[in-house]
């Protein structure tokens, strides 16, 4: 028996252990072509570098600008006003203790949905990917399939999603997102068991989001939101970058600058 | 002076509200104070999660300080006009800022002019 056929045996070995583990692929067949270009055309179209409307026209120190005075107040999906149970409520607290001197590498879910990070869509028949600035994106599966098996699922920032069209708006469903102030200081402390229900829809010319959230951990009823996104001016590219030059630094639980680091090329 | 100061107080809380960094909370500047510091661009850093201007500056007894100017990400800079070659070594600028409550020299810009007075980007 040659090096080359031992070789094979024990490949098709571990594969016949590893395979009673593997799960099934959950992705519908592809279209034909034909078809998806009949998809396609049934699609809406949603272009533009979208943020929420508390944030247009973020400053260049990253602040929002002041609304007008007497204007009503804008929803959030920071949840500060959410039914939370004694859980929530400790989670809450504990947040508002630590949230100073902490900082992060972006917005997470929800809260990438109500922010000053301009985000764009990108509407397929088998999914709808929605990516922001940062490079945080949400994979919408919107191909009939549903969520994938327990012993798939693990929770991320951004939490695992699928959706469908009724008309032109997008009903998305979204489960298994990390704790999401813990990842951006500002996010609301919904557990790994919250579900996120969204209807994500064209009205004039906002993208409106409705938004609805039940978790049992630290939620006495499920809690809504709307946020209505505007097309913010000035862009012509996404302005994506990586995070080279974090220089946030902390002094007695708060943050502080940090001196440069070495002179870059060039300058 | 009553007046001013409520207004002030009313103009920190609005900005402390809409903070939009992702990346940290504003607690570190004095969004209750503005300066206005003039110098030389020592350094535009055109990177992610901030931009900053380096800018040397006199202090009261004449030496050379370096200020350590925070801005948002590009991205904000860029929709307002900026762009990464908008300021070179050698400008003379003037930058608003809210300081740093730690006393060190460096804050959270707020708004530059050029040497002249004149806007660099918009902000509204």
């Amino acid at each position: 028996m040659s090096l080359r056929s031992v070789a094979g045996l024990v490949a098709a070995a571990f594969v016949a252990i590893a395979s009673p583990a593997l799960a099934q692929d959950s992705a519908p067949a592809p279209l034909s072509a034909e078809a998806r270009v009949e998809a396609f055309a049934k699609l809406p179209y949603w272009p533009g570098y979208w943020v929420s409307e508390q944030y247009q026209n973020t400053t260049i120190g990253g602040s929002a600008p002041a609304r007008p005075a007497g204007s009503p107040p804008l929803q959030r999906l920071n949840g500060f006003n959410a039914p939370f149970n004694e859980e929530g409520k400790r989670q809450q607290a504990e947040n508002a203790r630590t949230r100073a001197g902490r900082r992060a590498d972006g917005w997470g879910y929800p809260m990438m949905m109500d922010a000053a990070t301009p985000f764009q869509v990108t509407i397929t028949p088998e999914e709808t990917v929605i990516i922001n600035a940062y490079g945080e994106s949400r994979h919408i599966y919107t191909d009939g399939r549903g969520f994938p098996p327990e012993e798939d699922l693990f929770p991320t920032v951004w939490g695992t999603s699928i959706g469908r069209w009724e008309g032109d708006t997008l009903v998305i469903e979204t489960i298994q997102v990390q704790m999401p102030y813990t990842y951006f200081h500002g996010g609301p402390p919904f557990s790994e068991q919250a579900h996120y229900y969204e209807r994500l829809r064209m009205e004039g010319d906002y993208l409106v989001l409705d938004f609805r959230v039940e978790d049992p951990v630290t939620l006495t009823e499920p809690w809504s939101a709307t946020i209505r996104h505007v097309r913010e001016a000035g862009y012509d590219r996404m302005m994506r970058m990586d995070f080279s030059n974090d220089r946030t630094g902390q002094e007695d639980g708060v943050n502080t600058i940090e001196p440069p680091a070495d002179e870059p090329e060039g300058q | 002076m009553r007046f001013q100061i409520a207004c002030a107080g009313a103009l920190a809380l609005a900005l402390a509200g809409g903070g939009a960094q992702a990346h940290h909370s504003f607690a570190m500047f004095d969004l209750s104070k503005e300066v206005t510091v003039s110098g030389t661009v020592k350094q535009f850093q055109w990177t992610n999660p901030h931009a900053y201007i380096q800018l040397v500056a006199k202090d009261e007894q004449g030496r050379d300080v370096e200020w350590s100017m925070e801005m948002g990400a590009p991205m904000y800079l860029y929709a307002r006009g900026w762009r990464p070659r908008t300021l070179r070594q050698g400008m003379r600028i003037n930058v608003k800022l809210n300081p740093l409550r730690n006393g060190r020299p460096g804050g959270v810009v707020r708004d530059v002019t050029d040497s002249t007075g004149k806007p660099i980007g918009t902000n509204r």
